[in-house]
């Protein structure tokens, strides 16, 4: 064997190298979202007559000025985009992982034929399915509420996240639900009390990933809620940029980086669960 | 024996009594799909698909004209170079994203110090996701006078206006899109977090290296998510819209250069009212993206593991 | 079989348009409660005024309420065309130049014309009414008028002690000879002129100038390819002997917009724009600007009015004659008019123009000024239906013809053929 002391230089070194690197890519990777603080903080005329992430003087009037710029204080907008996404992501827990425990456990006719159908639903551009959409959902009443964001998500149509389940699904081993249904449990109890608790990281992957898209999207939300009262982050955050007259940019960049907020934190929440998977509860 | 090929043979067995139909509990979990595909999927892509053959200018009634659509796709030479800007994007960052993805999220597996503090940096540019603010933040890195060309100016080169340039617009939407590489990080690393540590630890007393655990355990038992990935982002590209949209203000330019696809079909149907065309457009997509994800299911018989 | 199913989804389309709204344009406003859904594009400034004008309305008439939904451009269109598909159209809009006819010839909006009573447009510039109107039928009321100029910069002017010649008389070489004159005095610091070919109003007032125009009345392409080779041309000369900013430069600013282009960051000395932009330019820039006359006016005139928008009715409003009254306030009413100043455009109401004009300060009164000191010519023809992307057209081979990828000659005939077939495929 090598001497203990050298192994542990040898391996001081490595993790330092390891960690510069790290520490360069994590400034490549946040040098933009930098510079977008930086900038909120900004008087607007500086924004792009001075480089560099280095503020002559700061201010932050932008933010105040941001956020009562709309025709409501931008936390309105704040709350709006809040009830689309708990909406959406309820929906997608609970409708994308039923699917995806039928698709990867469950045997049925047609299966196969099944699942290229769901696969397919997310092959069609939405731009070509939103005309037809909006004329549906504004028969039903539904334009200028929340229900056209939310109710196709609690109906799985969100492939995706079924198709990410039933990958997460099909890499437990079988042995665990034979086990459950030799004890007597029926499909439902296998669902509840043995799968769903090991797909902890997939069900939080899909929250954080609800959460994100859907605080971002902006076409069907543009579409969708047409009255003012109604519009969330994304929809009230291109309300202050116009190409042909100056822009706020200050106070965009201000609310940016407010809207940013919310899901950063989520994400710092939701990753606490991506590393309580099958390795820590110590199955198998 | 060894603990890896014990492991494998365990991985690999299909054994087990053939199942029977479980079609009642398989409506009852599929009920929500099922009532999504038929009230909220089917109605609208069936009226894309009938629109695909009518002229349908978004204000006036649909009117019927036949093949003139799918006629006109094989002269229309915007859409053959918006077809060529799509695949080069697709088979230049869909590997290199997922490399990129793959790589970090098996450093930041190992229980190392500042794991948080990376992962969450690493993934704080995902969620600028399609912000107004990308469009601006681009052109400070890629503009005539932005990031890069101060670097390269401090060498004596002089670059061009990355975004603005024909010849590299779309290098740099590559690069954002590999910049982006959070989500598909976040799902291996979920997915890493689901391989047992006791295969590592049993290949360590085999006295396999690191390149050994990492093609026999670690592809194999993450195959089912690195096949996620891939099939997903494959879709994903083939459909990419907001970047190029975002950061070209909506016109796929400089000079089409960052035309794709889908952006392309987006002006026809919004900007030109030419919507009938649009959704042929939207379905040769369609049959396109079907086609390669079907040669990725049909592949991956060969190297995806399951564990049912 | 597919007939039929082209005439359902026909049906589902246009489900519920059968009535064709709740009465005529002319009739007495209604003293039921009812709501007016009134849509427009536009920066978190322009949010605001409207906002105050919608509050102003409101007090005198309590029982219509008008609901504002405030976009930004882009979105602003794609959710346009999906109301109109579904019959969802709001009752009041803004439009554009550029999509009035896409709309209008389509049936999508109201004939003004049929309002009587409801809606005056006596005291508009008649020029600037005609702008709005196509066949004799009025779809739009234009809300201002603005008009192509060059923005110098007075400052950067002394500071490399250049003399501009009288902008009464100039021409275009005079332009490219001081251009040049700036570029050099700067050494590389600025450009002289700031590159355009990415809005029509260059390509129409250079046409003009010619003779030509680039739309016949009839609503086909007119412009002949070698004066619009010759319009490029001037481009690629002025870019490549540095008198304009490289290709690449070029392109970067017109895409990122108002703010970050070398006219707002100073970093060239003179820019075609619209006159109407001369505030926010001023205030992006911070140094002194000033409006000139487009060169070569001395010997042709190409100069004209460009509607800057217009107040259109959707065609299926179930409340024609209260929207009807509500553009009327708009257009008309000078208490709606002194909180809305030159937002969007020099007023075309002239009644309005000359009580505002002297309310105007700085640079808003320098562009009124300057726009009565224009002389213009007849309006060019609308832009015809099918033609609404021709700014996407245009901006694209400019950029081909910069980088060089097409010749001046290329481009010209590639952009008629293009703008052609749009306009007969509609």
């Amino acid at each position: 064997m090598t001497d203990p002391r050298a192994l542990s230089r040898k391996t001081l070194t490595r993790s330092a190298a390891k960690h510069t690197g790290l520490i360069l890519l994590t400034l490549v990777m946040l040098y933009p979202v930098i510079w977008m603080v930086v900038s909120s903080l900004r008087p607007n005329e500086e924004i792009f007559r001075s480089p560099g992430v280095i503020p002559d003087s700061l201010r932050f009037e932008n933010y105040s000025e941001g956020w009562t710029a709309l025709a409501s204080p931008f936390g309105h907008y704040l709350i709006n985009s809040a009830i689309v996404v708990i909406g959406c992501i309820i929906g997608n827990l609970v409708s994308c992982s039923m699917a995806a425990y039928a698709f990867a456990r469950l045997e049925f006719t047609g299966k196969k034929l099944w699942f290229a159908i769901m696969l397919g639903t997310i092959m069609l551009p939405i731009h070509v399915i939103i005309v037809p959409q909006y004329v549906m959902f504004s028969q039903f009443g539904w334009v200028n509420t929340f229900l056209p964001l939310i109710v196709p998500k609690l109906l799985a149509t969100d492939a995706f996240f079924v198709f990410l389940m039933v990958q997460f699904i099909r890499g437990l081993p079988r042995e665990l639900d034979e086990a459950a249904r030799i004890d007597g449990a029926g499909h439902p109890r296998i669902f509840l009390q043995v799968i769903l608790p090991l797909m902890l990281p997939a069900l939080a992957t899909t929250t954080i990933f609800t959460f994100i898209w859907t605080w971002n999207d902006f076409f069907s939300q543009l579409i969708y809620l047409t009255d003012p009262e109604m519009y969330t982050v994304p929809v009230a955050l291109r309300s202050y940029v116009d190409a042909t007259v100056s822009t706020s940019w200050g106070s965009m960049f201000a609310m940016s980086v407010v809207s940013l907020l919310p899901i950063f934190l989520a994400f710092l929440v939701g990753q606490r669960f991506l590393i309580k998977g099958i390795a820590t509860t110590g199955i198998k | 024996m060894s603990a890896i090929g014990e492991l494998q043979r365990l991985n690999t067995s299909t054994g087990g009594p053939p199942r029977k139909r479980d079609t009642k509990a398989a409506l009852l979990f599929l009920l929500p799909w099922f009532a999504g595909i038929l009230l909220i999927t089917a109605g609208p892509v069936a009226a894309s698909f009938v629109l695909g053959f009518t002229d349908y200018n978004l204000i006036q009634p649909p009117e019927f004209n036949g093949l003139e659509n799918i006629e006109r796709m094989f002269t229309d030479e915007r859409l053959h170079h918006s077809l060529g800007v799509t695949f080069t994007y697709v088979f230049v960052s869909v590997p290199l994203q997922l490399a990129a993805a793959l790589g970090l999220a098996m450093l930041l597996d190992r229980g190392m110090r500042g794991l948080a503090f990376y992962r969450s940096a690493f993934y704080l540019p995902s969620l600028l996701g399609s912000s107004v603010a990308i469009a601006v933040l681009w052109r400070q890195i890629f503009g005539a006078e932005g990031l890069i060309n101060q670097m390269l100016g401090f060498f004596g080169i002089e670059g061009t206006g990355w975004i603005s340039d024909p010849d590299t617009a779309l290098s740099t939407l590559i690069v954002l899109n590999v910049w982006t590489f959070g989500a598909p990080m976040v799902i291996f690393l979920a997915g890493l977090r689901q391989i047992p540590v006791m295969y590592y630890e049993a290949a360590q007393i085999d006295g396999a290296g690191r390149w050994t655990q990492f093609r026999r355990i670690t592809v194999p038992l993450l195959s089912p998510i690195i096949f996620f990935n891939l099939v997903l982002q494959i879709i994903h590209a083939f459909q990419s819209f907001t970047q190029a949209f975002v950061v070209s203000g909506g016109t796929g330019g400089p000079s089409d250069s960052t035309m794709f696809y889908t952006l392309y079909l987006y002006q026809r149907g919004f900007h030109s009212f030419d919507m009938g065309y649009a959704s042929a457009l939207a379905w040769l997509l369609l049959l396109i993206i079907a086609a390669f994800t079907a040669v990725n299911f049909w592949a991956a018989k060969r190297w995806v593991f399951y564990d049912d | 079989m597919k007939k039929v199913l082209v005439g359902a989804l026909a049906a589902l389309l246009l489900a519920g348009c059968g009535g064709s709204g709740g009465g005529k344009a002319d009739g007495d406003l209604t003293a039921d409660k009812i709501e007016l859904r009134f849509t427009w594009w536009g920066s978190d400034a322009r949010h605001q005024r409207t906002q105050q004008v919608i509050d102003l309305w409101q007090k005198a008439h309590p029982n219509i309420t008008i609901k504002g939904e405030f976009k930004e451009w882009n979105g602003y269109w794609d959710s346009l065309a999906t109301t109109v598909a579904a019959n969802d159209a709001p009752d009041v809009i803004q439009m554009d130049e550029l999509y009035l006819a896409s709309y209008a010839e389509r049936g999508a909006l109201l004939d003004l014309g049929t309002a009587g009573k409801n809606l005056s447009s006596t005291d508009f510039d008649a020029k600037a009414l005609a702008t709005g109107a196509i066949d004799g039928k009025q779809y739009g009321l234009p809300t201002g008028v603005t008009t192509y100029s060059l923005v110098a910069n007075t400052d950067l002017l002394a500071k490399y002690n250049i003399t501009l010649p009288d902008d009464a008389t100039w021409t275009w070489d005079d332009l490219k000879t001081v251009g040049d004159q700036i570029s050099k005095a700067s050494g590389g610091e600025v450009t002289g002129l700031q590159s355009w070919g990415f809005d029509i109003g260059g390509v129409n007032i250079w046409a003009r100038q010619a003779g030509a125009s680039l739309y016949a009345p009839d609503g086909k392409v007119a412009i002949p390819a070698d004066i619009l080779a010759k319009y490029w041309q001037y481009l690629l000369d002025i870019a490549k002997q540095g008198v304009a900013p490289p290709a690449s430069v070029s392109v970067e600013r017109a895409g990122a917009g108002l703010d970050q282009s070398g006219t707002a960051t100073n970093k060239s000395a003179i820019g075609t724009w619209w006159n109407s932009q001369l505030t926010s330019l001023a205030k992006a820039s911070g140094q002194n600007l000033k409006l000139l006359k487009i060169p070569g006016e001395g010997t042709a005139t190409g100069a004209y009015y460009k509607p800057s928008m217009f107040w259109s009715i959707s065609s299926r409003s179930k409340h024609p004659a209260e929207a009807a009254a509500f553009v009327n306030f708009l257009g008309n009413s000078q208490e709606a008019a002194d909180i809305l100043l030159t937002d969007r455009g020099i007023p075309a109401n002239t009644k309005i123009r000359t009580a505002l004009t002297g309310k105007l300060e700085g640079t808003d009164k320098a562009a009124a000024e300057f726009l009565d000191s224009v002389k213009v010519g007849e309006a060019p023809r609308v832009t015809p239906n099918g033609a609404s992307d021709v700014e996407a057209i245009l901006k694209r081979h400019t950029e081909s013809v910069l980088f060089e990828r097409e010749t001046p000659q290329q481009a010209a005939e590639a952009f008629i053929k293009e703008l052609q077939a749009g306009i007969d495929a509609a």
